[in-house]
C-alpha cells in the first residue's frame, strides 16, 4: 500500500467514525421537538384505596408488555400494614419512582442510566456493563438484574434483554411515545392509576398532586420521586 | 550500607510444581468466570436483594492489601527508614499485583465484562466508582514508574514517586470506601467514616500480608531476613489493629445511639445471626484481639507470622461485614409499617456464597501468585542473600 492509499483509507476511517454518532444526534434533535420534550414531565398518581389485595392485573400487563425476565419485577403489588395492634393491611403497587434527582443515574459508571428530557429514567441496555451499583443505591428496590438468559418473548415489539444487564420500569416509554398510556395504567380494572404530564396544570395528575393529599415514598431521601400515592 | 538486589533462580522442581498448581487453580477460576459470563449470574449466590457478593468482597479486600503494602514500601523511600529498604521493591510489586487482582475480580464479576472499556470512554464525574476507574489504572502506572525508579537507583525520583504513591494509595482506598459510604439509602453503608476506616484496614491487612510473604519468601529462597525488620513491622501492626478497632467502635456507637439507625446496628451486632458471628468472632476476637495480645507478649517470628495471618483473616471478615449485611437488611420504604411483596420487600435477604464464586476467587489469587513468583524470577526484587 503506498502512502496516498494509506492516507485515503485513514481519512475514510476517521470520517466514518466521526459520522457514527450523527444519526443518533439527528434522532435526538427530532425527539426534542416531538415526544421526549423538556416541556413534559411524566408522572403517576396511584389511589391505593382503589387497589385490591391479591389482584395481579398490573403486574401481568407489565410483564406481558415489557418481556420482563422471570423472577424480576418492574411493578409489584406490595402489602403494607402499620405496626400497631388491629391494623388493616393495604395493598400498594411499587414501581420505579422515576426520580427527578435519581441516585442510579448519578452513580452509573458509564452513564448507561440516564434521564430523558421528559424526566423518564432509562437504561441503555447496550451500554450497561452490569456492575449493579445502581441496584445498591436505589432506595426503592426498583431495579432487577437479568440473572439468566431467557427465550420467552410475550411482546415482539418490545426489546428483549440479554443476561448480565440491569432492567427496570421505564414508564412504558415506547407506548408513551406513541401517545398511549403505560400498560399497567391501561390495564387496571379499578382505574387506580393515573398518568400524565405533571407540568400541565390541567392534567389529571397535576390536579391530584395540587390537592396536596398525594404523598411520595421516602421523599426525605431527596431523590424527588415522580410517582405519587393517594390514600396512604 | 548498600542493599544489592538479585533474582531468584527459578529452576528447582519446587518452583515448577508450585507454578503448575497455581496454573491449574487459575484455569479453574477462569472457567468459573466463563460459565458466569455465558450462562448468567444465576449460578452465583447473588440475587436481586443482594446483587453484590464475594467478587466485590475480594475486590475491596485486594485493593486494601495493595494500598497497605504500597504504604509500607514508602517507609524506606519516603520516610528515610533505610532498614526497611530490603523489601521496598517487593512491596511495590505486590501492591501492583494485588490491584491487578482486584480489577480482575471486579471485571469478571460484571454482567457484561466485554464492555469494561466503556468505563473509560464514558466517565461519569458524579460517580465515585467512575473516578475509581481512573484512580485504579493510574495507580498501577505509578507502581510501575516507582519500580523503574527503584531499579535505576534514582533516589530523588524514588522519593518523589513514593510520596505520590502513598497519596494515591490513600486516595484509591478512600475512593473504594466512598462507593459504600456515599450510599445514602442504606443505613449500614452510609457513613463518612467508611473511607478512613478502609485506609486503616488497608494498613493492618497490608502489613500482615507483607510480614507473611516476607518471611515465607526469604525462607523459601534461603535468604537472611533481619528479625529486627519483622519486629518493627509487628509494632506497626499492633498500632494499625488498634486504629481499626477504634474506627469500628466510633462508627457503631454512633449508629446504635441514634434511634433511626438503632435497628440496623442491632441487626448487625446483637441479633445473633451469621453476621454477628463474623463480626464478633471473626473480626473482633480472632482477627483483632487475639493477634494484638500475641504481638504484645510474644516476640518470635513464628508468633508474629501467625498473628499476621489472623489479622489478614480478620480484615477479610471486615470486608464481608461491609458488603453483605447492608444489602441483606431491607431498605425501609415505609417506616412504621410492615411490608411484604412477591419481590421480598421488607424481608431479610439472603446470600449464600456459591462454589463457583469461591473457585473464581481462588483463581484470581492463583493468578496473583503466578505473577508474584514469575516476577521474582525475572526481576531483581529480593535483597541479596547473606551467605
Amino acid at each position: 500500500m503506498d502512502r496516498r492509499t494509506f492516507l485515503k483509507i485513514g481519512a475514510g476511517v476517521v470520517a466514518t467514525t466521526a459520522m457514527g454518532p450523527l444519526p443518533q444526534l439527528v434522532s435526538c434533535l427530532q425527539a426534542k421537538e416531538t415526544k421526549a420534550c423538556a416541556k413534559n414531565k411524566w408522572g403517576m398518581v396511584i389511589d391505593v384505596a382503589k387497589c385490591v389485595e391479591g389482584c395481579t392485573v398490573c403486574m401481568d400487563a407489565c410483564r406481558k408488555e415489557n418481556n420482563v425476565s422471570a423472577g424480576n419485577y418492574w411493578i409489584r403489588l406490595a402489602t403494607i400494614k402499620p405496626k400497631v395492634p388491629n391494623a388493616k393491611s393495604q395493598p400498594i403497587p411499587l414501581l420505579c419512582n422515576q426520580c427527578d434527582d435519581p441516585f442510579c443515574v448519578k452513580v452509573c459508571l458509564v452513564k448507561a442510566s440516564f434521564k430523558r428530557q421528559d424526566g423518564i429514567v432509562l437504561i441503555d441496555e447496550h451500554r450497561c456493563i452490569g456492575c449493579r451499583y445502581c441496584m445498591i443505591v436505589c432506595p426503592y428496590k426498583s431495579r432487577s438484574f437479568v440473572f439468566k438468559h431467557y427465550e420467552e418473548i410475550t411482546n415482539p415489539d418490545s426489546p428483549k434483554r440479554q443476561h448480565g444487564v440491569v432492567e427496570k420500569c421505564d414508564f412504558c416509554v415506547s407506548r408513551i411515545d406513541k401517545g398511549l398510556m403505560p400498560a399497567c395504567v391501561e390495564a387496571c380494572p379499578n382505574k387506580a392509576m393515573s398518568f400524565g404530564n405533571l407540568n400541565d396544570p390541567n392534567s389529571e395528575v397535576a390536579k391530584l398532586v395540587a390537592t396536596g393529599k398525594a404523598q411520595r415514598i421516602r421523599p426525605d431521601l431527596g431523590s424527588k420521586p415522580k410517582v405519587y400515592y393517594l390514600g396512604l | 550500607m548498600k542493599t544489592y538486589f538479585t533474582k531468584i533462580e527459578g529452576k528447582s522442581n519446587g518452583f515448577y510444581i508450585l507454578l503448575g498448581i497455581l496454573g491449574v487453580l487459575a484455569m479453574a477460576g477462569l472457567y468459573s468466570s466463563y460459565l458466569m459470563f455465558t450462562k448468567g449470574h444465576y449460578l452465583t449466590g447473588m440475587n436481586n436483594q443482594v446483587p453484590w457478593g464475594l467478587p466485590i468482597i475480594i475486590t475491596i479486600y485486594f485493593i486494601g492489601l495493595s494500598a497497605g503494602s504500597l504504604v509500607l514500601s514508602s517507609l524506606s523511600s519516603v520516610f528515610g527508614k533505610t532498614e526497611y529498604k530490603g523489601f521496598s521493591r517487593i512491596a511495590v510489586y505486590l501492591a501492583a499485583l494485588l490491584l491487578v487482582g482486584a480489577l480482575l475480580s471486579l471485571g469478571l464479576d460484571l454482567g457484561r465484562p466485554e464492555r469494561i472499556m466503556l468505563a473509560f470512554f464514558y466517565l461519569n464525574p458524579q460517580s465515585i466508582f467512575s473516578w475509581n476507574g481512573f484512580l485504579y489504572s493510574s495507580y498501577i502506572l505509578i507502581c510501575v514508574v516507582y519500580l523503574w525508579a527503584m531499579f535505576k537507583e534514582k533516589d530523588k525520583l524514588v522519593k518523589a514517586i513514593g510520596t505520590l504513591a502513598v497519596i494515591w494509595a490513600i486516595g484509591v482506598h478512600s475512593g473504594t470506601g466512598g462507593i459504600f459510604g456515599f450510599t445514602s439509602g442504606r443505613e449500614l453503608y452510609h457513613s463518612p467514616l467508611t473511607p478512613p476506616s478502609f485506609v486503616a484496614a488497608a494498613l493492618s491487612s497490608g502489613t500482615g500480608l507483607t510480614i507473611i510473604l516476607l518471611v515465607l519468601t526469604f525462607k523459601v529462597t534461603r535468604r537472611f531476613l533481619d528479625p529486627q525488620l519483622i519486629f518493627g513491622l509487628s509494632r506497626l501492626l499492633i498500632a494499625f489493629i488498634l486504629v481499626v478497632l477504634y474506627f469500628l467502635a466510633v462508627e457503631n456507637l454512633t449508629r446504635i445511639y441514634s434511634p433511626a439507625s438503632y435497628e440496623a446496628t442491632h441487626f448487625l451486632l446483637f441479633s445473633g445471626n451469621v453476621y454477628c458471628l463474623v463480626f464478633w468472632v471473626g473480626l473482633i476476637f480472632i482477627g483483632s484481639i487475639v493477634p494484638a495480645i500475641i504481638l504484645f507478649i510474644k516476640k518470635s517470628i513464628g508468633w508474629i507470622v501467625f498473628s499476621s495471618a489472623l489479622v489478614v483473616f480478620g480484615v477479610l471478615c471486615e470486608r464481608f461485614i461491609i458488603v453483605i449485611p447492608g444489602q441483606v437488611l431491607p431498605s425501609e420504604l415505609f417506616p412504621g409499617y410492615e411490608v411484604s411483596s412477591p419481590f421480598m420487600d421488607g424481608a431479610m435477604g439472603s446470600y449464600i456464597i456459591s462454589p463457583l464464586e469461591i473457585i473464581q476467587a481462588v483463581g484470581v489469587l492463583a493468578i496473583i501468585g503466578i505473577l508474584y513468583i514469575l516476577g521474582l524470577k525475572f526481576f531483581a526484587f529480593l535483597p541479596e542473600g547473606k551467605k
